[in-house]
């Protein structure tokens, strides 16, 4: 009986003697390996002793064997090698160092800038004074919050395929925001340490150019959700009140205009967020004839919507609460734009006016084409 | 005739509600009759999150619970509107302890959320549901020699609990392409690269790089333009990508755009007429 084979390209680079990275192909028994790992080590026992990659624990914990598998980071010794063969269907299996960290020699990179930035952000315990004779007594609901960030072993997997990384050379990685956000909500750290990593994840770690991609939770072999994480930072900034940040007055905007409206409003973020008058925009719609509508419209039931949001703000703490300044504004300007009360008669207002929108729509479509 | 409700959020407002027109008129002649769920709000833009995750799942828990009331299954056009109702619906259907703390609270309005409403992404449900098949026969206008990239978006494909897409290989848009008489251009550098949407409003530099990476790469593939189910990748595309400085801008498509196109309604009645970075392939004065 022939044993089935699998092709693993692997990326070759030993920047002592190599001009530039080549891949070289090499096959593999597929029942002589349960997981990518022991492929990899089945190449350098059986068929080129000179292939590099870095590996400890072989079980998940350590977090040293990372690479890149056909464009997305894993555990090398967490993935079934079966499972990658089903999923080539034949074709090669690529093996590649993480993106965006310094090459060492082929799979193996550098951990130092990584590490480096955890050391930029503080992620670390500063403990509270004065310090306990024994030892902290932490409540079990407690490590229940941060369990999740706590599992991180620092593989760098989600820094490997983060989007943010990779084109902002501030940015700290997805893994550090997680164990800021793990140190945040720590009892033992003391008041000022917390502010400090949360405006150094800022200011140092650049947290607001995360795009929300996700694909930082994705890769994750540990089950951390560092773009969640992200989110938790970013409103424990809002709350410690850091309120020049772009993101913050994002946040103020979401928070008060769907309270107001159930919406947010597109057409008001460019002045909310970065005082730009959003006019030649919409005119550049106008142009082309497309119609604009200035505020959401409202929606039915708005009322119950509102009370459904204040009873949920009232009983769990907002990072950022509503603004109701801003709130009262945004009424006055539905109020105008619709001619109604907010909440009462606006529904069948809108109806009205949503009639006379395609009325006037297919009007102007008609004018356009000259005839009917 | 099948009935489903629909999922507006935020993206149809401003200069776009005739995105949603466009969508009801293309699924109306696919056989599909949208309803409208018109007491649903925002879904928090994935960003009141920051604020408070609770407040998420308690607006989008009634949201889905609105649809249930009308014994209606959901049907949303946004990944980023659908990302957010399915990590509730996630979050609810695996937490008895949180479906019961929210449902107190939707109670008052006379709503329950009990998780029997699928939610549909439109990808899926016109591949699957409609069937490409049923696409192709209403074909009018075939879109003979269109080279159209195929952009999926992140939150259809990430995170893996609620994608609707083989993450790493996501089919179907292919399968749409070629069924409209276009010929679809995939795994060009930078098809999974962010279309940065969400990052415009926190940090704008990160975002006018993010947006031209897909689109030089669709362009240095052959193709002549993008094509993506998402309304926020597709403003992206259009808006953002207009502002970055790159020289050569590529058109980006609105999938039931192309499909209102290909299904013989004209440039401004599909709406491809109004957008900012032109779609060169069409003739604004062809009416058919």
């Amino acid at each position: 009986m022939t044993v089935e084979r699998a092709v693993l390209r692997v990326y070759r680079y030993n920047p002592e003697r190599d001009e530039k990275p080549y891949y070289r192909e090499y096959e593999v028994p597929v029942d002589k390996a349960q997981t990518l790992l022991d492929a990899l080590f089945y190449i350098q026992e059986n068929l080129d002793p000179t292939l590099g990659f870095r590996f400890f624990c072989r079980a998940a914990v350590c977090g040293s064997c990372a690479v890149k598998v056909n464009g997305i980071s894993r555990l090398a010794c967490k993935t079934p090698f079966k499972n990658l063969v089903e999923r080539a269907n034949g074709k090669p299996i690529t093996v590649e160092p993480l993106n965006f960290l310094k090459p060492i020699k082929d799979l193996v990179v550098d951990h130092d800038q990584p590490f480096e930035s955890l050391k930029k952000l503080q992620t670390w315990c500063e403990p509270k004074e004065p310090i306990p004779e024994k030892e902290y007594r932490i409540p079990p609901e407690e490590v229940k919050q941060y369990e999740r960030p706590t599992n991180c072993i620092l593989c760098f997997a989600c820094y490997g395929s983060c989007e943010a990384v990779m084109d902002d050379p501030k940015y700290a990685g997805p893994y550090a925001f997680s164990r800021v956000y793990r140190y945040v909500l720590d009892s033992r750290v003391k008041e000022e340490h917390k502010r400090e990593m949360v405006k150094n994840a800022m200011d140092v770690g650049d947290i607001w150019s995360c795009v929300q991609c996700q694909k930082c939770i994705y890769v994750c072999p540990k089950g951390v959700r560092p773009a969640e994480d992200i989110q938790n930072v970013r409103g424990i900034a809002a709350e410690y009140g850091f309120k020049d940040y772009p993101g913050v007055k994002k946040l103020q905007h979401f928070v008060d205009w769907i309270y107001a409206t159930g919406q947010i409003n597109r057409l008001s973020l460019p002045e909310e967020v970065y005082g730009v008058d959003p006019t030649p925009l919409i005119n550049k719609f106008k142009e082309r004839g497309a119609e604009v509508w200035e505020v959401p419209k409202p929606l039915p039931g708005l009322l119950e919507f509102r009370d459904l949001y204040l009873e949920v703000m009232k009983e769990k703490k907002p990072h950022l609460d509503i603004d109701f300044h801003h709130v009262r504004k945004i009424d006055k300007r539905v109020e105008e734009v619709f001619n109604a009360d907010v909440c009462t008669k606006i529904t069948e207002r809108f109806e009205e006016q949503r009639e006379d929108f395609f009325t006037r729509f297919w009007k102007k479509l008609s004018e356009f084409f000259g005839t009917k | 005739m099948k009935t489903i409700g629909f999922y507006q959020g935020c993206c149809f407002q401003g200069p776009d509600a005739h995105m949603f027109d466009t969508l009801k008129k293309v699924f109306a002649d696919l056989g599909v009759d949208i309803k409208l769920l018109e007491k649903t709000t925002c879904c928090g833009g994935n960003t009141i999150e920051e604020s408070n995750r609770f407040l998420v799942y308690s607006i989008n828990a009634r949201n889905i619970a609105l649809a249930e009331k009308e014994g209606l299954d959901i049907l949303v056009s946004c990944n980023t509107c659908y990302m957010v109702l399915a990590k509730t619906k996630y979050a609810l259907d695996n937490d008895p302890q949180l479906k019961e703390e929210i449902n107190k609270l939707l109670a008052e309005e006379g709503l329950e959320y009990k998780g029997t409403a699928k939610i549909w992404h439109i990808l899926p449900y016109l591949v699957e549901e409609v069937g490409i098949d049923t696409i192709r026969e209403k074909v009018r206008r075939p879109l003979k020699g269109w080279k159209i990239a195929t952009y999926y978006g992140c939150h259809i494909k990430y995170p893996k609990e609620v994608a609707v897409v083989d993450s790493e290989n996501p089919q179907g848009l292919e399968e749409l392409i070629e069924a409209l008489g276009a010929e679809p251009v995939k795994d060009y550098e930078g098809s999974d690269v962010c279309c940065g949407y969400h990052s415009f409003y926190t940090n704008k530099d990160i975002a006018l790089k993010k947006v031209v990476k897909a689109p030089q790469g669709a362009k240095r593939a052959g193709a002549e333009m993008l094509v993506t189910p998402c309304p926020l990748c597709f403003k992206a595309q259009d808006i953002y990508q207009d502002m970055a400085p790159t020289e050569d801008k590529v058109p980006s498509i609105y999938l039931p755009e192309l499909l209102a196109y290909a299904l013989g309604y004209d440039a401004k009645q599909s709406g491809l007429a109004f957008h900012i970075i032109p779609v060169d392939k069409i003739s604004v004065n062809t009416s058919h």
